[in-house]
């Protein structure tokens, strides 16, 4: 199978997948005890007014046709108005999009390279001090509870060294400033994204480490590994050209798998540092019985789980030409 | 498990001998049977005096927060209730949660992952598709989505929608152990005298499979407990429970994450701690199961 022929199989596949999560809300929404649109109804509405609002929200057309015009609304992007925001969904979201993609992208891909970095070392110096230091480390952080790890660095780099913000995203007096330069306003992001970023990347380095040094040292014991040593080659050759390529395929499927592990935990160091994200929007839509806004907001995160699976998909097929002819 | 071959006896107690060898599984059950105690012990403050009551109690000298004294181990929190009746409580509902929803989704997964396997065809791909969507989604969010569908969630819909959501992983462990059993002497030859696809999924390939669900239990235990406090500190626990978790959003949503370290320590650090020794026990079961991560681990 060609490259083209799996990417395009991965995208079917994906969309399909993503059609019954779309058509699962659906039916989830119209299921549920609590009718979602009685918000809009007040008790001294008369029969009549309440039959019209009916009529406006199409809930008098029978349920395939609600159906219908669901999956319409949402190809043309009409995901209704938020009810706490009086705006329409797709406005409230767009600007999210990107904030949890700057927080999210940058953690994982930063945690999968130093646990990469480090499993490689640990897997090198098996049964040494520093292999134990780094397993035992590893397998402390990445079993702590994210919300709370979050409070604590807020608690402690936040307010007792006032080193970092205490939440979220950018200081608004240096953005609507015109005099400041851009560099100045970047730099004002990246400080208060430090902290988020640094609960994301403790939780998660750790995962990667342990399979990196768990393959690796598989991998060291492979016959190709002892024709290389055999050859004569250095040791950091060894490691960098022969073990750590070979090695790094199943941590690439793993940042796959654990992608939506990574997502809840994105949501709540979202909320914990109230980074303006798509998580935190999620939340807050849920405690509020925003409808409209949650299930825009959960399905925009569906999508991004699913394209960013299919990305590492694509990485693996390339750096791995053996899963494209299976 | 009672269909468990009686010679099934040896090999418990062989992988016993070396899980012991472990020390990482060794601690991992100490951590655990400490937090048992407290489980244990979550009776007693309540019987002692009724200002205990990790839920009710208020202590009537005090109605805020308060630093450890000799009268609260370790203080109260905004209502003037003791915090460590609270921890010893969350200890229980810990257990509880953990141990009863990793028990249903690994039940849920074996069931589901011997029918894949063993039918194979239309069943095994739509399970399989299906288990790969569920797979993808961030199971706490979408738990969040129907905590607000079915507002206020009690304790048990909690732990049974974890379940739901928490099978795949084993299935397809469970299918891929299946696929390579059904095509075995021992099944042929109970076909060959007439066993029905019943008898021969429970009382052929089920007690085969059974030891590898359970590896994966421990790690289901992780995910119910941790999930289930992120969704209390989100404010979607369940109200009339005590859990960890609800004890973080009561210092976070109270105000006092800055103003009460006593507080905000000892929930943190159990869930922290709990999952850990879960975890430790986890990776001491995979190195009976596979011997190549055991001599790793032995250097």
């Amino acid at each position: 199978m060609s490259l083209w022929r799996f990417v395009l199989r991965r995208i079917f596949q994906v969309g399909i997948s993503f059609f019954i999560i779309l058509s699962l809300l659906f039916f989830l929404l119209r299921l549920s005890p609590g009718d979602p649109y009685s918000k809009y109804i007040d008790s001294d509405m008369t029969a009549q007014e309440i039959e019209l609002i009916r009529t406006q929200m199409g809930l008098d057309k029978p349920l395939w046709w609600q159906y219908l015009i669901y999956l319409a609304n949402f190809v043309k992007g009409d995901m209704g108005i938020s009810f706490y925001y009086g705006k329409p969904v797709g406005e409230v979201i767009r600007g999210k999009v990107l904030n949890t993609i700057l927080l999210f992208t940058t953690s994982v891909i930063f945690s999968a390279l130093v646990g990469i970095f480090l499993g490689r070392i640990a897997a090198w110096r098996h049964g040494s001090f520093v292999d134990s230091f780094l397993t035992f480390s590893s397998l402390v952080t990445h079993t702590l509870f994210l919300p709370w790890l979050g409070l604590l660095l807020i608690w402690l780099f936040g307010y007792k060294f006032e080193l970092f913000p205490l939440s979220s995203m950018y200081t608004p007096e240096i953005w609507i400033d015109p005099e400041i330069s851009f560099i100045r306003k970047l730099f004002d992001v990246l400080h208060h994204m430090f902290l988020p970023f640094l609960t994301l990347f403790l939780l998660h380095f750790g995962s990667y480490l342990l399979l990196m040094r768990n393959t690796m040292i598989g991998v060291l014991r492979e016959d190709y590994i002892l024709t290389a040593k055999a050859k004569g080659l250095k040791d950091k050759d060894i490691i960098n050209k022969h073990a750590v390529p070979n090695a790094s395929l199943p941590v690439i499927t793993s940042v796959g798998l654990s992608l939506a592990f990574s997502i809840n935990g994105g949501a709540l160091t979202e909320t914990v540092f109230s980074w303006p994200g798509l998580g935190r929007e999620l939340v807050v839509a849920v405690s509020q019985n925003d409808y409209p806004l949650a299930q825009a907001a959960f399905l925009l995160i569906a999508i991004v789980v699913l394209v960013a699976n299919v990305l590492v998909d694509l990485l693996y097929a390339y750096l791995d030409p053996r899963i494209r002819y299976e | 498990m009672n269909e468990l071959p009686k010679e099934g006896k040896g090999p418990i107690k062989e992988a016993w001998e070396l899980f012991k060898e472990s020390s990482l599984g060794k601690i991992g059950l100490l951590i655990l049977c400490l937090f048992a105690l407290m489980a244990l012990f979550s009776f007693v403050p309540p019987l002692i005096d009724p200002m205990y009551h990790p839920m009710k109690g208020v202590d009537p000298s005090i109605s805020v927060s308060s630093p450890p004294s000799l009268r609260h181990w370790l203080g109260t929190d905004f209502m003037g209730r003791d915090i460590l009746s609270q921890l010893l409580a969350g200890a229980r509902v810990a257990f509880l949660v953990g141990i009863s929803s990793a028990f249903m989704s690994i039940i849920l997964g074996t069931f589901l992952g011997m029918i894949a396997g063993y039918w194979g065809r239309v069943i095994d791909t739509i399970l399989m598709r299906l288990a790969d969507i569920i797979m993808v989604l961030p199971t706490l969010l979408v738990i969040l989505v129907l905590a607000a569908l079915f507002k206020g969630l009690s304790i048990w819909s909690i732990v049974i929608i974890i379940a739901i959501f928490r099978w795949p992983g084993v299935s397809r462990v469970i299918r891929a152990q299946t696929l390579s059993l059904k095509n075995r002497p021992f099944v042929e030859a109970a076909k060959a005298v007439g066993a029905g696809h019943m008898r021969i999924l429970f009382r052929h390939l089920l007690p085969n499979v059974v030891p590898l669900a359970f590896l994966y239990m421990t790690f289901r235990v992780t995910s119910a407990i941790v999930i289930e406090a992120a969704l209390a500190f989100l404010g979607f626990g369940d109200p009339t429970t005590v859990s960890w978790g609800m004890m973080l959003q009561w210092v976070w949503k109270t105000g006092h994450m800055f103003k009460a370290p006593y507080w905000l320590l000892p929930p943190g650090i159990c869930i922290s701690l709990i999952t850990l020794s879960f975890y430790m026990i986890g990776r001491a079961m995979e190195q009976v199961l596979d011997p190549r991560l055991r001599r790793d681990w032995e250097g």
